[in-house]
């Protein structure tokens, strides 16, 4: 729980000097409570404030980063078990692996279908994050050569490999890249708590068991590696879902350091059957992961994931906003009609689904609201008549449509008015209140 | 040196609610089997801190006339059988339904508006095909489901089938029907914690029992607001868990006509090539829809694809595998 | 109770139980004990007998017990001169005649006399509800005898889900042919069940329909048992069942029957004619149902509440009713057999020639497509809805008094009083302007009419278009009595709408209607949260903001502004369980800081664990949590030891150097965040704004579009503050963006809260 912007406010030194880059010491407190700044911003901050801030605000799943900077993978700082109590902050990185054994020509094609993927949705460009290097041939050259492949295609990094050696010619090839080491297990762990300290790379820790994961986790961080990732060694459905629990349980709500750190998953260990593997990685999504191992790619299973986890990390409190625009649902001509609706993405998701299943193609203007659905941006004044006149003027509106009909939302029946007025060679129809009525309405229309 | 992990285990005060579906001939029915769901005093699959005793089921949807504005790859996979209804529904029962979740869809007013006595004639046709238990949903239109319920109810009367969907604004008759004739009902409201609550409310204040009322929070499909019905799903789980009364009915989703109706599982015309392919794509649309709702707390999810069926079957095997 | 009722009750009890045994004895004797004893069609062996006693009669031997159960319930006629409290005894005596008169009608089932014999009565066919139908009905001649299960299902489907409203089971013969014909269809058209039964001087209602041709049956909702009293048990057998088949219910849980049928079954008895000792004893045993008895002759009333809702028997003299004819009286009488079993009426369409719905709310009508106005610049129009007793109001009373609009040139105007008069058992005078404001939207819904303001600010506009379709100005009327029973049917019972154009009685009117407005004014200002015992909860935001629970008390409005103490108290009434739940205030933990123990636990539980403690008063500790949709949001300013208050139309900088809408996002989602506050605007006039840290006189910085819009308001309070001044002495976004410039305003006029306590 974190302190309230007053209680912080009574911390800081209250002289607005305003080199925080806030206007008042208030209004730097807010922004502390809401963490959404880092305290060190503030240049006069005492240190017996400085010790309780910081205490308070210590995130209880580390933050860990892998990859180059513009494409890195950053994993952790999760505050909270289910998304509707915040958010959740960090998406997992989906990262493919290869083996340094394969031959030239699959590994590169290969590698390039990966770096290559990418495709947009409501207005996100949705990527494949990286390559899980696996060291299969036993050999420090093949593996650091592969490994400096991957680098070259700026791609982030796994290094899978359980000889030190082989480990080190991967990470020579990638300095620099933060790559993630894994794994260190109860044999090699000095080793290769070693090998992180000095290549500054995270290190990925496997234990059989919570006990035996925390044991690992406090005697590598006292050789000074803090940024760990943890694999509890479950890789089924039901075993992996109820130690994942249990490990974000342990850092969100006990607070318990030794297991503060994001998980990795191995979706495609679990099963043989490549559907599976992606159901599985799906529960991976949903429940916890941060780093998932993917063995099969394809675009097929990739992108309903991609979708999956934009759905699951979505802030439930900041909806997707869809661009404001005129969309053309099924093939509209100049006498389609023409609704409006917000661009609160379920709302338009909603209207244009059902617009799409009348079979009678329409034009459908997406009016900006903020992201707000019909009645909340009517409540809020963001789709008023103004608003909705803006959206048809500055769309083009009247050049693809011939007609001077617009449906309006049966909810916001009462701007009709108002919006006559706005758009005075404009007929305004009022449409039904719930998209499910859209289908049979346009039918009427239309007829 | 062995680190002392605490224990995470909640103790959780409340729990999910039983709910049988079907009646055996020796209980008024006719039915092989009944299902029942519900009972769990922990969140999805956490045996390690309480009792799942049953699994949730797996409903096919079919519907008493041929869907025409399916995806093709539906109308394929099912083939023929989508002609006759009961034949569909002896199919869905091969390919591993649990439940049978028969659609009126014919008596829409813009589908054939097809009377009750129709209805019953569907509805005395699949419970002959099929030894499972029912679900039977209306047309979604709110006289038709007055009407077809009601004759539906009379004529499967005492074989605890689910009526859907009784709604706000409409539920009075369809609850009418179920007390009178010994049935289920489903009460459906929009993503919303508060709202499912008072229809649960308003439902057994008709007297209807409370082991007789499922509820449907209200389906996103994956990339269609998945997102706000998992969590009011975790909401009303967390809720009933915590001893939310009105909140412990077992939850419905409807994850196979929200799946299909996505644009990603239903064409494949001027699609960008980073989809994938079509089939596997539309498949995983349904699979992964439905997965991310089990993990939420779905008690019965209404599929379509039989292979979407077949794996689900497998990932419901697996999570209730005691770890 | 009335004496006299009683001891004709008593007295007509102890006579049918005995009648029944020896009816039995003799059966017993013809035919065997062991005579099977059956009504036909139905599963409940004998309904009422197994409801009150769970036997399962299904022999004439089987009888004897249930003659014994009866006997034992009687008691003896009280004495003349003997006064006792005799309710208990008359309601067990009339148990017991249910229990004789059910036996006796299965003696005579056993016996073949069953249903009865009634020459030349045709029943109309039973439809496919009824597949077996009666064989008899065919060839005609016989009265119904029990409903059928299958139709019991049919029509209890629509009991249970409200699209019939109940039954009546008339018993006797009306006045006249007229009468009898004019109260079954007065019932009809109300979709009530009507059971026919029992004679006067051998003459039957049911005969009267018969001579009349109205057709009965399944079909017509009309079910004629029989022309005896002793056939009226077939109604309460169906109401029995009724609770057996929907209620859940099992043989024998009398208790929970009766109940059942109180609460749920809107029935009565309506007896037609002189009322001799049997019918006394019968009725006596349907108020135990929680069935009232309505008499059309001069019986003693019985009015006090408690084993009916309402009145338990009424008396309403046939020729005491207004009314030129026997059909008039009978419509008359009908409608308080309604109100008195508190029967709702339903109606789902507003009867007017254009089209009605809320699509058409938003519809303007311009001064060029415009017919007539009421009110506007240049006449003026006002709507009043008032409370009034029972009979000051007649259900669907529409009275235009003055002319119409026919004189009054195209784009003229008019003057118009709009007087809806509600009568309801759940209205208050308090809801008045909750019901009021709903006028607005009501006239809104009519395609082609326009409705602006409220109160003695109406104005209102009719198309052209819409008078061409013969709009005219008593549809309001139709508009506000329809819409009015659909929406607000559970405070409402009655609606009398009185549209006034005629000159004197409108300023008559109006002076009465401004006299409310005044009254109100006054009543609103004067409710204290100290004068009542519960608050009222508003969780309808928390589709988006899951854990906030506004808590709504007479002097701190939701902060949206749109839900005040009453409007939560009337959807409570409406809608119980909606989003406004009462919450009981419980101990006083802190006066001053506005803590009580009631509305502690409720946002505990409705926040979900995350609000322990909430002050109703205080900005600072334990603060009231926000959704997202205040108008307003009050903010600590501690360098100026008081609050500003930005509201949501107000764009500009404020001098905390975040605008509102950077500070929604760290006031709202439900979480508690001391020194912010989401407020609606009306709370800056109570005296328990902010009252834990000072009130107002806090109130450093005031976003201006509130000191414009609100200054004659915002004066007053500064005046009850004891700062006349103190407007002034507030910077607003014209005088102060920065800390600087508004401590430098502050110390220049000299503002109370720079010398007041530190606020933390």
């Amino acid at each position: 729980m974190g302190l309230s912007g007053l209680a912080i406010y009574k911390l800081l030194p209250k002289t607005n000097c305003k080199e925080c880059g806030f206007p008042t010491c208030l209004a730097f407190a807010m922004k502390l409570a809401a963490r959404q700044v880092e305290l060190s911003a503030c240049p006069y901050v005492s240190d017996e404030a400085k010790a309780v801030l910081d205490a308070a605000s210590a995130p209880p799943i580390r933050l860990v980063k892998v990859g180059p900077e513009e494409r890195k993978v950053e994993v952790g700082n999760e505050t909270v078990l289910f998304r509707h109590e915040k958010t959740f902050y960090h998406p997992p990185g989906f990262f493919y692996r290869l083996k340094d054994d394969e031959p030239a020509d699959a590994f590169a094609a290969r590698l390039e279908a990966v770096a290559n993927y990418g495709v947009e949705r409501v207005g996100i460009e949705l990527k494949a994050d990286g390559i899980a290097l696996q060291s299969a041939a036993g050999s420090a050259d093949a593996f650091g050569e592969r490994a400096a492949q991957v680098v070259s295609a700026g791609l982030p990094l796994v290094l899978i490999a359980d000889d030190p050696q082989v480990m080190e010619a991967g990470l020579k090839a990638a300095q620099g890249m933060a790559p993630l080491i894994y794994a260190a297990n109860a044999e090699n762990w000095e080793t290769m708590a070693s090998l992180a300290a000095q290549y500054g790379a995270p290190l990925a820790v496997f234990g059989e068991g919570l006990e035996t994961l925390a044991e690992l986790t406090e005697k590598i961080k006292g050789k000074g590696v803090e940024d760990m990732v943890l694999d509890p060694g479950t890789r089924g459905w039901s075993d992996s879902l109820a130690a994942f629990t249990q490990l974000r349980r342990l850092a969100i709500k006990k607070n318990y350091r030794p297991l503060g750190y994001p998980i990795i998953a191995f979706p495609g260990e679990g099963t043989e059957d490549e559907l599976e593997e992606a159901l599985l990685a799906g529960q991976y999504v949903a429940k916890y992961a941060g780093f998932i191992v993917m063995d099969h790619f394809d675009p097929a299973s990739l992108y309903p994931l991609l979708t999956l986890r934009q759905n699951i990390y979505t802030d439930p409190q900041k909806p997707i906003q869809v661009s404001p625009g005129l969309y053309e649902i099924g093939k509209p001509t100049p006498e389609s009609p023409l609704l409006v609706t917000t661009n609160f993405s379920l709302t338009y998701f909603s209207v244009a689904g059902e617009v799409e299943g009348s079979g009678i193609p329409a034009w459908l203007l997406v009016a900006d609201s903020e992201g707000m659905s019909v009645l909340t941006a009517w409540a809020a004044g963001k789709f008023d008549a103004e608003r909705i006149a803006k959206a048809v003027k500055s769309m083009g509106v009247a050049e693809k449509v011939a007609h001077r009909k617009i449906i309006i939302p049966g909810y916001v029946s009462s701007i009709s008015g108002e919006l006559e007025d706005e758009l005075p060679d404009w007929e305004i129809l009022v449409g039904p209140r719930e998209a499910i009525n859209i289908p049979s309405f346009l039918k009427q229309f239309a007829a | 040196m062995a680190a002392s992990v605490p224990s995470v285990q909640e103790k959780w005060t409340g729990k999910v609610r039983e709910v049988t579906l079907g009646a055996l001939p020796a209980d008024g029915g006719t039915r092989g089997r009944t299902v029942t769901v519900g009972g769990e005093n922990t969140l999805p699959f956490l045996h390690f801190e309480g009792e799942v005793p049953h699994r949730p089921a797996i409903a096919i949807e079919i519907w008493d006339h041929p869907p025409e504005d399916w995806s093709p790859i539906l109308l394929e996979a099912w083939g023929d059988v989508l002609q006759d209804v009961g034949a569909w529904a002896k199919k869905a029962e091969e390919v591993g339904a649990d439940l049978i979740a028969l659609t009126l869809d014919s008596a829409h007013p813009e589908k054939g508006n097809t009377s009750g006595e129709q209805a019953r004639a569907t509805v005395r046709k699949v419970l002959e095909a099929t030894t499972l238990p029912l679900i039977v949903y209306g047309p979604g239109q709110v006289d038709k489901d007055n009407e077809v319920l009601v004759a539906v109810a009379e004529e499967a009367a005492g074989e605890r089938v689910a009526l859907g969907n009784c709604e706000e604004g409409n539920y009075r008759t369809i609850v009418a029907a179920a007390l009178a004739h010994g049935h289920l009902v489903i009460g459906k409201t929009p993503i919303d914690v508060n709202l499912a609550k008072q229809l649960n409310i308003l439902i057994s204040d008709m007297r209807l029992d409370l082991d007789r009322i499922l509820m449907d929070p209200t389906t996103g499909a994956l990339g269609y607001g998945l997102e706000y019905t998992y969590s009011v799903m975790e909401r009303l789980k967390l809720a009933a868990l915590m001893g939310d009364s009105m909140t412990q009915q077992p939850m419905i989703v409807t994850t196979g006509f929200e799946a299909w109706r996505a644009k990603e599982a239903r064409v494949n015309e001027g699609v960008p090539a980073e989809w994938g392919d079509w089939t596997k794509r539309s498949l995983l649309w349904e699979t992964i829809t439905t997965m991310a709702l089990l993990e939420a707390g779905a008690n019965i999810v209404v599929m379509r694809h039989p292979e979407a069926v077949k794996k689900i079957r497998q990932v419901i095997d697996k999570l209730m595998t005691k770890a | 109770m009335s004496r006299y009722i009683a001891k004709a009750a008593i007295r007509g009890a102890n006579l049918i139980v005995s009648e029944a045994e020896k009816m039995l004895q003799e059966a017993i004797k013809e035919l065997g004990p062991e005579t099977p004893v059956v009504f036909t069609n139905t599963a409940y062996y004998l309904p009422v007998i197994l409801g009150f006693t769970g036997i399962e009669v299904q022999t004439l031997g089987d009888l004897q017990q249930v003659i014994d159960y009866a006997k034992k319930l009687l008691h003896p006629v009280p004495g003349d001169t003997l006064w006792l409290p005799y309710l208990g005894e008359t309601l067990d005596c009339g148990v017991a005649t249910l229990l004789a008169e059910e036996a006796i009608e299965g003696i005579r089932f056993a016996r073949g006399l069953q249903p009865e014999p009634i020459p030349g009565l045709q029943l109309t066919g039973t439809s496919f509800t009824s597949p077996d139908g009666n064989s008899q009905e065919e060839e005609g001649g016989f009265a119904n005898g029990p409903i059928d299960d299958v139709q019991l299902r049919a029509w209890g489907i629509q009991l249970v889900d409200g699209r019939m409203p109940g039954f009546a089971a008339i018993v006797g013969a009306a006045r006249s042919n007229e009468a009898a014909v004019s109260i079954v269809r007065e019932l009809q058209q109300r979709n009530i069940l009507v059971f026919l039964s029992g004679n006067v001087n051998g003459r039957s209602i049911i005969h009267q329909l018969m001579e009349e041709g109205v057709e009965m049956g399944y079909d017509t909702y009309i079910v004629p048992f029989g022309t005896d009293t002793i056939s009226a048990i077939y109604a309460l057998g169906f109401a029995t069942r009724s609770a057996l088949t929907f209620g859940g219910l099992s043989g024998g849980q009398a208790r929970d029957i009766l109940l059942y049928n109180k609460y749920r079954v809107f029935a009565f008895v309506l007896a037609l004619g002189e009322v001799d000792d049997l019918k006394y004893a019968t009725a006596a045993g349907a108020l135990n149902y929680g069935f009232p008895v309505i008499a059309d002759t001069v019986i003693p009333q019985i009015l006090p509440t408690g084993i009916t809702q309402y009145e338990h028997v009424i008396s309403m003299p046939f020729d005491d009713i207004e009314g030129e004819t026997d059909a008039e009286k009978a419509r008359r009488l009908v409608q308080r057999c309604i109100e008195v079993r508190g029967i709702k009426v339903k109606i789902t369409e507003v009867p007017i020639p254009v089209p009605y719905g809320s699509a058409f709310e938003g519809e303007r009508v311009r001064r060029a497509d415009m017919r007539i106005e009421f009110g506007g610049r240049n006449a003026r129009a006002f709507e009043y809805l008032r409370m009034a007793d029972f009979d000051e109001v007649e259900d669907g009373k529409i009275t235009l008094i003055g002319p119409s609009f026919e004189d009054v040139e195209v784009g003229g105007a008019m003057n118009l009083g709009i007087l809806v008069e509600v009568a309801g058992r759940k209205m208050q005078e308090d809801f008045e302007p909750v019901l009021e404001r709903q006028i607005h939207y009501f006239i809104n819904g009519a395609s082609g009419v326009q409705h602006i303001g409220q109160r003695d600010i109406t104005w209102i506009r009719f198309s052209k278009a819409a008078v061409e379709k013969g709009f005219q100005i008593k549809h309001l009327g139709e508009i506000l009595y329809a819409r009015f029973h659909a929406d607000f049917g559970s405070i409402v019972d009655k609606v009398q709408v009185t549209l006034i154009t005629d000159e004197e009685l409108f300023q008559e009117w109006l002076q009465k209607a401004r006299e409310a407005y005044q009254a109100r004014n006054i009543r609103l200002a004067d409710m204290t949260d100290e004068s009542v015992d519960e608050f009222y909860s508003c969780t309808l935001c928390q589709s988006f903001a899951p854990n906030h629970v506004c808590i709504v008390s007479p002097e701190r409005l939701g902060l949206c502004g749109a839900y005040n103490w009453l409007d939560c108290k009337a959807s409570y009434q409406i809608n119980p369980t909606g989003p406004n739940q009462p919450v009981p205030k419980g101990i006083c933990l802190d006066p001053v800081y506005g803590v009580w123990q009631g509305p502690n636990e409720f946002v505990y539980q409705n926040s979900h664990g995350t609000v322990e403690r909430v002050s109703m008063y205080s900005i600072m500790r334990d603060p009231m949590t926000a959704c997202g949709c205040f108008e307003c949001i009050a903010m600590v300013i501690p360098e100026a030891n008081g609050i500003m208050v930005v509201s949501r139309e107000d764009p500009s900088m404020t001098p905390v150097g975040m605008k509102f809408s950077t500070l929604a996002g760290i006031a709202g989602g439900g979480l508690q965040t001391p020194g912010m506050m989401g407020v609606g605007k009306y709370y800056l006039l109570s005296k328990k704004f902010i009252s834990a840290e000072g009130g107002f006189k806090r109130v450093v910085w005031l976003s201006k579009i509130l000191k414009e819009t609100m200054r004659d308001e915002l004066q007053a309070v500064c005046e009850r503050e004891g700062v006349p001044d103190l407007l002034d002495k507030i910077a607003d976004g014209d005088t102060a963006t920065t800390i600087e410039e508004l401590l430098a305003f502050l110390e220049e006029k000299g503002h109370p809260a720079l010398t007041m306590d530190p606020i933390f």
